[in-house]
């Protein structure tokens, strides 16, 4: 029985069942808190553990849809291309927040880290959490941070700025797309980017490219991580 | 043929940027290469968006589901975080406040410098 739920097939329908009643109750409810990745990946989990179904056995199919992450990431381009004119009048702007963003992330982790005394490895893990996964943890290792803590913190990251971007947009009044694109791009890489989409097409657009500028600022500041000693 | 189609060209996309991932001398993710290479390819016009308009929609509409599988891993890591989950949490949520108004901030400050400079311009 227990090797039927490792096959490919029961990872990937289960996943899809999930997600559509994630999205559904989304719809239904219009709540932030319910929010559709919350939903579905609660849902996972419990299932899983209800019916002592390892991570491993359900990697078989999640494995598979994980593999289509990176070709979702490379379109985001198609997205970012077609704001082409709305980047050449505003490419300062741009730069300027995905490198405010970038240090501001870098800057509170860092305080805060200090500030409950946590240890080096706890803090090289935290530092790049605000950036892509393979990105955050590539610092991360290279640093001698625990790389399960840096992946835990960029999807807890995630998950937060994907239910947080509605109410950040409106605590802080955000009417411009531009600048709420990039804010959600910046502060929780491609899983805020996923809500940004839901926004509206600049935002999503914006938001995808504050993913790739982030990443590659974050990496660079993290040349000179080891001076904070 | 022509989704098929599609579905080569962003797959072969993504294989060229994990063989550069691998010739970098530094840890650079293939994700944010390909993204980069689409970008360039589609500015140089080799590209167009035609040729993988209907492969994109598909995957950016359902970007969020993309996501499920990694974020259940987080099922195997309470243990680890067990030992320092308040901090965690406190750190995940305050840093990402924090980030995402620094941003807005910048962008409205530069936009803000450009409008004055353009005015001064005039």
């Amino acid at each position: 029985m227990s090797a039927l739920f490792e096959t490919p097939y029961f990872g990937i329908a289960v996943t899809i069942a999930a997600y559509w009643v994630g999205v559904k109750v989304q719809k239904k409810t219009g709540l932030v808190i319910c929010n559709n990745m919350l939903i579905t990946v609660g849902l996972l989990i419990i299932l899983l553990k209800m019916f002592r179904i390892s991570y491993d056995a359900y990697y078989a199919g999640g494995g598979v849809i994980n593999m289509l992450l990176g070709p979702a990431t490379t379109c985001m381009a198609v997205s970012i291309y077609a704001k082409r004119d709305l980047l050449k009048r505003y490419w300062a702007p741009v730069l300027a927040g995905c490198l405010a963003g970038a240090v501001a992330s870098i800057a509170s982790v860092l305080v805060m880290c200090r500030l409950f005394g946590l240890d080096w490895a706890i803090l090289m893990s935290l530092l790049p959490k605000s950036v892509t996964t393979p990105i955050a943890t590539a610092v991360a290792e290279s640093h001698g941070g625990i790389v399960p803590i840096t992946v835990a913190a960029v999807i807890v990251t995630g998950m937060l700025g994907n239910i947080l971007a509605p109410i950040l947009i409106r605590v802080f009044r955000v009417k411009d797309p531009m600048a709420a694109g990039l804010g959600i791009g910046a502060c929780s890489h491609a899983m805020g980017t996923a809500k940004a989409i839901e926004i509206g097409e600049t935002e999503g657009a914006m938001s995808g490219l504050a993913i790739g500028m982030c990443g590659i600022i974050t990496a660079v500041l993290a040349l000179f991580f080891d001076l904070l000693v | 043929m022509k989704i098929l189609l599609q579905i080569g060209v962003v797959f072969g996309l993504y294989w060229v940027s994990l063989l550069i991932e691998a010739l970098l001398p530094i840890p650079f993710p293939a994700s944010v290469i390909s993204l980069l290479l689409l970008l360039l390819l589609l500015f140089l016009k080799v590209l167009k968006v035609e040729h993988i308009r209907e492969k994109a929609d598909f995957l950016l509409n359902n970007l969020g589901f993309f996501f499920v599988p990694v974020s259940v891993s987080i099922m195997n890591y309470v243990d680890v975080l067990r030992t320092c989950a308040v901090p965690f949490l406190v750190i995940c949520a305050v840093s990402t406040v924090v980030t995402f108004a620094a941003t807005v901030g910048a962008v409205r400050l530069t936009c803000r410098l450009m409008d004055r400079r353009k005015g001064a311009e005039k």
